[in-house]
């Protein structure tokens, strides 16, 4: 089938279905009368929740911890503030900036050309990547909030040497973590197994059109060399 | 100059439901040509209408309607494509299908047509925008301002494509 045929085949085909194409009136009166969408109303309930989850958690964790800092600092183990306090500091950074990229992302002005939009979209999406680099770095404290005063006093060698392995592995892979996931691993084992969940699904889309979008940029500036 | 500075509520509607008269087919071909699933969609028809809608404020007339349209159905259904369509929310109850056909036609054509969708739904996201430009019989110019690229991409692409029906064509024929 050559050029002009496939074009035909094409056209006629769809003049026709063009022609006894009815628009349902009612629903598009419906959207007329749709106020824009604000931001929380246009977001999925599993990312409303998820964002609740977050905001109780760093205000009920987080004015615990200074209730516990102003009133209670000699009798509450240091190890157990600090942790608290940079955990809390952690989690609501990645609860600003998932804000911030859901916003961006939600206001994007889809008349603009169709690559531009899909490249920044994309990159909002991928940028996702940062909250879970913030979030892995937590991991050491995980592994010291239980300290106190008495495991120095009354703990032995064998203990601290576990204990101390601990939390230097979990320092070491929080902060690997925080340096290695990036785009540019999308295709390292280790990365498909963090991010293997249905829930990562639209970021891992949101790479592949990267990618696609990257050979067209290629092609592009090869245009232009040439 | 921008359209929604001159044009109250109700004539922005009018203007809504003009351009979609108009202009549903665009809707229509995207829509089809990016979900095969017929709820979807209606969906998808629906996300297109809604960011028309939400958009036609800021539509400034010094560029082609058919242009604008094309770029926000495109965008609309390259970013809905990759959800996960059931996992949708803030959907208007839908009173019926945002768009029917009253009587599809079938001709032997169909067939061929059929096989050329079928075709088309291998290519990527972005190839398959430009196969769906290129089969409008849209100027590499237009294609170029619609999808952000140089007319020179533009015609490399769309060489690499045109034989890549070809070869699937031809493989089907022999």
């Amino acid at each position: 089938m050559n050029e002009n045929e496939l074009k035909l085949l094409w056209q006629s085909a769809h003049t026709k279905l063009e022609d006894s194409l009815q628009v349902n009136r009612k629903n598009t009166e419906d959207i007329t009368k749709l106020k824009v969408q604000n931001f929380l109303s246009s977001m999925k309930p599993i990312k409303i929740f998820t964002l609740i989850v977050g905001i109780l958690w760093v205000a009920i964790l987080g004015s615990t911890v200074v209730h516990l800092f102003i009133h209670a600092y000699d009798q509450v183990s240091l190890y157990f503030l600090c942790a608290a306090a940079i955990q809390v500091v952690l989690t609501a950074i990645a609860v600003v900036v998932y804000i911030y990229q859901l916003n961006l992302i939600y206001n994007v002005d889809f008349s603009k050309p169709v690559l531009n939009i899909q490249e920044n979209l994309s990159k909002l999406k991928v940028s996702t990547l940062n909250i879970t680099r913030i979030l892995f770095l937590q991991l050491p404290v995980w592994t010291i909030f239980y300290w106190n005063d008495s495991m120095f006093e009354n703990g032995n060698l064998f203990l601290w040497i576990i204990q101390v392995s601990i939390t230097l592995t979990m320092s070491y892979w929080a902060i690997w973590l925080f340096f290695n996931i990036k785009f540019e691993n999308r295709d390292q084992k280790w990365f498909k197994l963090i991010f293997s969940g249905k829930e990562w699904q639209p970021m891992l889309q949101s790479m592949e059109l990267l990618s696609q979008i990257e050979g067209y940029q290629g092609a592009e500036n090869e245009n232009t060399r040439h | 100059m921008v359209f929604g500075i001159m044009t109250s509520g109700t004539a922005l509607s009018q203007k809504f439901h003009q351009i979609l008269e108009q202009h549903k087919g665009i809707l229509f071909k995207v829509a089809r040509t990016y979900c095969q699933n017929e709820a979807d969609r209606q969906d998808l028809l629906q996300e297109m209408m809604i960011q028309i809608w939400k958009s036609l404020h800021r539509y400034n007339d010094n560029f082609a309607i058919t242009t604008w349209m094309y770029r926000i159905a495109l965008n609309v259904a390259i970013s809905f494509y990759r959800k996960n369509t059931h996992q949708q929310n803030a959907r208007l109850p839908l009173t019926d299908e945002m768009m029917h056909i009253q009587e599809e036609a079938s001709s032997e054509k169909q067939d061929q047509l059929n096989l050329l969708e079928q075709f088309i739904s291998e290519f990527n996201d972005l190839d398959k925008a430009l196969v769906l430009l290129y089969l409008e019989d849209k100027s590499h110019a237009e294609i170029a301002e619609i999808m952000g690229l140089s007319v020179t991409n533009i015609g490399t692409k769309l060489g690499r494509i045109k034989e890549k029906l070809k070869k699937r064509f031809l493989l089907i024929n022999s």
